[in-house]
């Protein structure tokens, strides 16, 4: 639940960012820098380019930003490096796959795979599967001796 | 009034406690009358807490703004049932919400075994009471809904209040909490038979089949209560999304996929007595992620837009769920024995590794969603540097891990148990693979190249296609014997096995809500500041402004654009986007319009106005998204099929039954 | 007034929870001693209805449906012999010999309680002699409590 001065701040700020609003604010080139970089507001989780809310204090203006460099003709990397320049490595929406960082990618990988290796592990074991000695062995007769009465049971099913 | 409330809370506490004891050892040292004692003791908590909640709703419709809690939470302007809604608007009270929920559960637990099952029940009455005991302390000792705002040492009654953000007061808003909390709270139940079945060491497999109808109602509460969340996201919030990777939308939709996998895994044991130690693992998960996924929303471990403040009740939480793990864990050890399984896999082509595979799937998407909601924690931690993870992340993961669960809902059915061949597998498999393929193939001819689209449709189909093959195979086979119409036979067919059907028509609404996650591929925006008269095209739309308006009255002053839809020359709708700003919260909301289609929805946003003539309008095209909602109802329809009882269920038994009972009509001779 | 009505509320609640009369102790409903193998024999059963259904649809092979008929058939034997063997424990056959548990049963009955199950209390079918389940309908004839 938002709190209501964080709403009253929101407010302001909106409308400090609000006169800059264009048309088309969201142009195919500013979605594909937008798409790697966090929305910061500090209630969504969602990407620059896809931070829909109203009157996002964050995402709005670093659109903004994102279109003023690139009309000053800045790659895409560029663009990056002085958003995580400003404001640390959270700027981008997922880490930079180094370092530590790494491991945020390959977890899930090696959960799937570790999970993948439990079921073969599971089915060559199955597989080996042998009646355990408690259970009594079961011999023809055995089963022809309570045929009849399955069968009778059977029968009644349908 | 608020004393009595206060005392009602301690004084339930006190006697969960009394039950945990009178439980143990009155099974212990075979004390029946204390064992029924304590029995007693889960109805009077009951009463107590529904005590305690009365009074606090009482304070809250009639607005005693002495409670610090009431004063937070609403205010004098409110309707009424916003002000009952309020009740679990806040921390203490959404806590008091979890305990309630939990008393009223175990009151039905134990009503209803009243005379089954005493070898388990006082153990089942001991585990219900701990978690019980666990919120009852907090409610009663740590954050009390019933402080009283002092200032010095008199009491201050503050006149009003500062009420319940407008966002929220939205009719989903209303029931969304509780509905969640059902499904979560819910799971303690199968959890609790799960740990006094291991405890008692019974044999058979009671436990599965006494809260397999809790399982099923609380597994659809969980469903409900998480679509009703993304329904509210999209229909108020205003950013045209129902699901943002959320740390707290994350943490409601972990138990719901081991829950889900629960439900799956649990056919094995039933049919075969296989992966007992599995269920056990499973039905345990799902609880403590329950617990864990209250830690989130209540502690403010990650930050998030449902998440309360930070406030001291986080450490009694980690502390509640690191002992309870510790406690299952050593339970399972040390009961392996007792978990071993009756039969084994015979084929590796054979229904039940298609479970084994469904089981995978689901957790590992519940563990890369745990991990990359942790991730910024753990990281942090590590590092000392903040990071993001966001969206694209868990799309990244999720997306491929989603089309391959829906594969898999499609494989399962046309494979047997125990053994398939793979002739009889080619011949199910080839007509639902040559109509889906042959859908893929007309889809790229139209110009459909987006990937992960073009593989979702494809399985929707293949999905949709085996489960009709299904119903229609089985209701040609009753046909042919019993000589009735079509439509008589599939509700034959279906009334049979009802769990097996019903489960079927659950999966068609999966497949119904994957066609609309499937649309968010082909999602359309644009962003505009118009004025009267002006006009925009949005795919195949021509959106033209026909006139902005301002209106005032008591509650808010707002502006309203009225927006004619063209679709060619022809006019279809007027749309009426408007922005509010609230006096009492001032607080600004959008009242956004939708135009709701099977196709595609149309959705406007007034976005807000830098000069009085202009509005700054968002309009979206979000292709198929009505089909999560209607691949809910078919999901409602499945759940109550499963849940009616089938027609000849055991009717194989009872002729054992009488052969028992013929046998003692010998002995009695 | 708090105070009276706290008082009251404790009293209450301690009364119900702790003043128990013996006539208020459940009879637990009694339970075949064969229970968990009966639930296992019913869902082998279900299995091999499936399996037979599965058949006439059409999922599964001559062979497959043969060899997967036989392996359950066979576990039914097992199930089914288990229950011979519980029930040989327990004295059922043997004519004469009364196990303890219905010894138990026929010593506690009075005769008015024997009359009572005679007939079932859920699908009121009558019996010559008392039996502990409907030969009928199969549920248990002693539910009542009294």
């Amino acid at each position: 639940m938002r709190k209501f001065r964080n709403s009253l701040l929101l407010l302001v700020l909106a409308a400090v960012c609000l006169p800059q609003t264009a048309t088309q604010l969201v142009t195919p080139e500013i979605r594909r820098v937008g798409d790697k970089l966090a929305c910061k507001c500090g209630v969504c989780n969602n990407t620059v380019a896809t931070c829909q809310m109203l009157e996002c204090h964050y995402s709005l203006p670093a659109r903004q930003k994102i279109a003023t460099l690139q009309q000053q003709g800045r790659s895409d990397d560029t663009i990056l490096a002085s958003f995580v320049k400003e404001s640390g490595i959270s700027a981008l929406s997922s880490p930079p796959a180094e370092g530590f960082n790494i491991l945020g990618y390959l977890m899930p990988i090696i959960g799937i795979v570790a999970g993948l290796g439990a079921i073969l592990l599971f089915l060559k074991k199955s597989k080996q599967y042998r009646i355990p000695a408690t259970v009594p062995p079961l011999d023809n007769e055995m089963l022809a001796r309570y045929k009849e009465r399955i069968d009778k049971d059977m029968a009644k099913l349908e | 009034m608020e004393n009595l409330g206060a005392l009602a809370l301690i004084l339930a506490f006190c006697l969960s406690i009394y039950a945990i004891a009178g439980s143990i050892i009155g099974k212990w040292k075979n004390k029946p009358f204390l064992v029924l004692s304590a029995e007693r003791a889960v109805y009077s908590i009951w009463f107590l807490v529904a005590t305690a909640v009365g009074i606090l709703i009482h304070a809250l419709v009639t607005g005693d703004f002495r409670l610090s809690y009431v004063a937070q939470n609403t205010n004098h302007a409110m309707p009424w049932y916003y002000k009952v809604a309020a009740w679990w608007g806040g921390q203490a009270g959404s806590l008091m919400l979890w305990a309630f929920v939990l008393s009223t559960y175990s009151a039905v637990v134990v009503y209803q075994n009243r005379r089954k099952f005493r070898e388990m029940m006082p153990y089942v009455v001991t585990v219900l009471m701990v978690v019980q005991a666990f919120f009852l302390m907090l409610i009663a000792f740590v954050i009390s809904p019933f402080n009283v705002l002092m200032q010095g040492k008199g009491i201050v009654d503050v006149g009003d209040g500062r009420g319940l953000n407008p966002l929220l007061q939205y009719w989903t808003m209303i029931i969304h909490p509780p509905i969640l909390y059902m499904g979560y709270v819910g799971f303690v139940v199968p959890f609790a038979f799960a740990m006094a079945s291991l405890i008692t060491k019974q044999p058979g497999d009671d436990w599965i089949f006494t809260t397999r109808r809790w399982a099923i109602v609380t597994w659809f509460f969980q469903t409900t209560g998480v679509l009703l969340g993304a329904g509210w996201a999209y229909a108020v919030l205003g950013w045209g999304g129902y699901w943002g990777w959320d740390a707290v939308e994350n943490a409601s939709l972990l138990p719901w996929l081991t829950s889900t996998s629960f439900l799956h895994s649990v056919l094995m044991q039933e049919k075969k007595g296989m992966m007992k130690v599995w269920n056990m693992v499973l039905v345990s998960a799902t609880f403590f992620l329950c617990i864990f996924g209250t830690t989130l929303t209540r502690t403010g471990l990650v930050s998030s837009v449902h998440a309360f403040a930070q406030s001291p009740i986080g450490v009694y939480f980690f502390t509640f769920l690191a002992v309870g793990i510790a406690a299952t864990v050593y339970l399972i050890l040390d009961r392996l024995d007792y978990l071993k399984s009756e039969s084994h896999m015979e084929s590796v082509i054979s229904r039940e590794s298609s479970f084994l595979f469904n089981n995978l799937i689901l957790l590992a998407s519940c563990f890369s969603i745990l991990w990359g909601t942790l991730f910024p924690v753990i990281s942090e931690a590590v590092t000392g540097e903040k990071i993001s993870v966001d969206g694209p992340f868990f799309n990244r993961v999720n997306i491929p891990i989603g089309l391959f669960l829906l594969f898999l809902t499609g494989v399962g059915p046309l494979i047997a148990w125990r053994r398939s061949s793979i002739e009889s597998l080619k011949k199910a498999f080839f007509w639902p693979v040559a109509v889906s393929l042959a859908l893929v193939a007309g889809l790229m001819i139209s110009g459909m190249r987006h990937p992960y689209a073009l593989m979702s449709f494809g399985l929707c189909l293949f999905v949709t296609a085996t489960v009709f093959g299904e119903f229609f195979k089985g209701a040609k086979a009753i046909r042919a014997k019993n000589g009735m119409n079509f439509i008589a036979a599939t509700v034959e067919l279906t009334h049979r096995n009802t769990r097996r059907y019903g489960g079927y028509l659950v999966h068609m609404g999966v497949v119904a809500m994957f066609i609309g996650f499937t649309g968010a591929a082909f999602n359309l925006d644009s962003t505009v500041e118009a004025a009267k008269g002006d006009s925009f095209k949005l795919g195949r739309y021509e959106l033209k402004v026909r006139d902005i308006s301002d209106s005032e009255n008591a509650d808010y002053v707002s502006r309203k654009a009225a927006i004619d839809i063209f679709v060619g020359e022809k006019q279809i709708d007027t749309l009426y986007p408007e922005r509010r700003f609230y006096k009492a919260s001032q607080q600004g909301t959008s009242e956004v319009a939708i135009r709701r289609q099977l196709n595609e929805d149309l959705y406007l946003n007034f976005a807000g106005a830098n000069d009085p003539k202009k509005a700054v309008v968002q309009a979206y095209v979000f292709p198929l998204v009505s089909w999560i909602w209607i691949g809910f109802w078919i999901l409602f329809a499945g759940t109550i099929v499963c849940l009616t009882p089938s027609k000849i269920r055991m009717q194989y038994a009872r002729t054992e039954v009488v052969g028992i009972a013929r046998n003692y009509a010998e002995i009695q001779k | 007034m708090f105070f009276a009505a706290a008082v009251l509320v404790t009293l209450v609640i301690l009364g119900f929870t702790l003043f128990i009369r013996s006539k208020d102790l459940p009879e637990p409903v009694p339970v075949s001693p064969y229970h968990h193998l009966e639930v296992r024999k019913a869902s082998v059963y279900e299995n091999l209805r499936d399996l037979q259904f599965e058949y006439r649809v059409g999922k599964l092979s001559d062979e497959d449906y043969q060899r997967t008929k036989l392996d359950l058939q066979a576990g039914l034997a097992i199930v089914l012999a288990e229950i011979d063997k519980l029930k040989q424990l327990e004295g059922a056959p043997a004519p004469g010999g009364k196990s303890k548990a219905v010894a138990k049963k026929s010593d506690t009955k009075s005769d008015t309680k024997s009359d009572t199950a005679r007939v079932c209390p859920h699908c009121s079918a009558k019996f010559e002699k008392p039996l502990k389940f409907c030969g009928e309908c199969g549920k248990p004839m002693v539910t009542e409590a009294g």
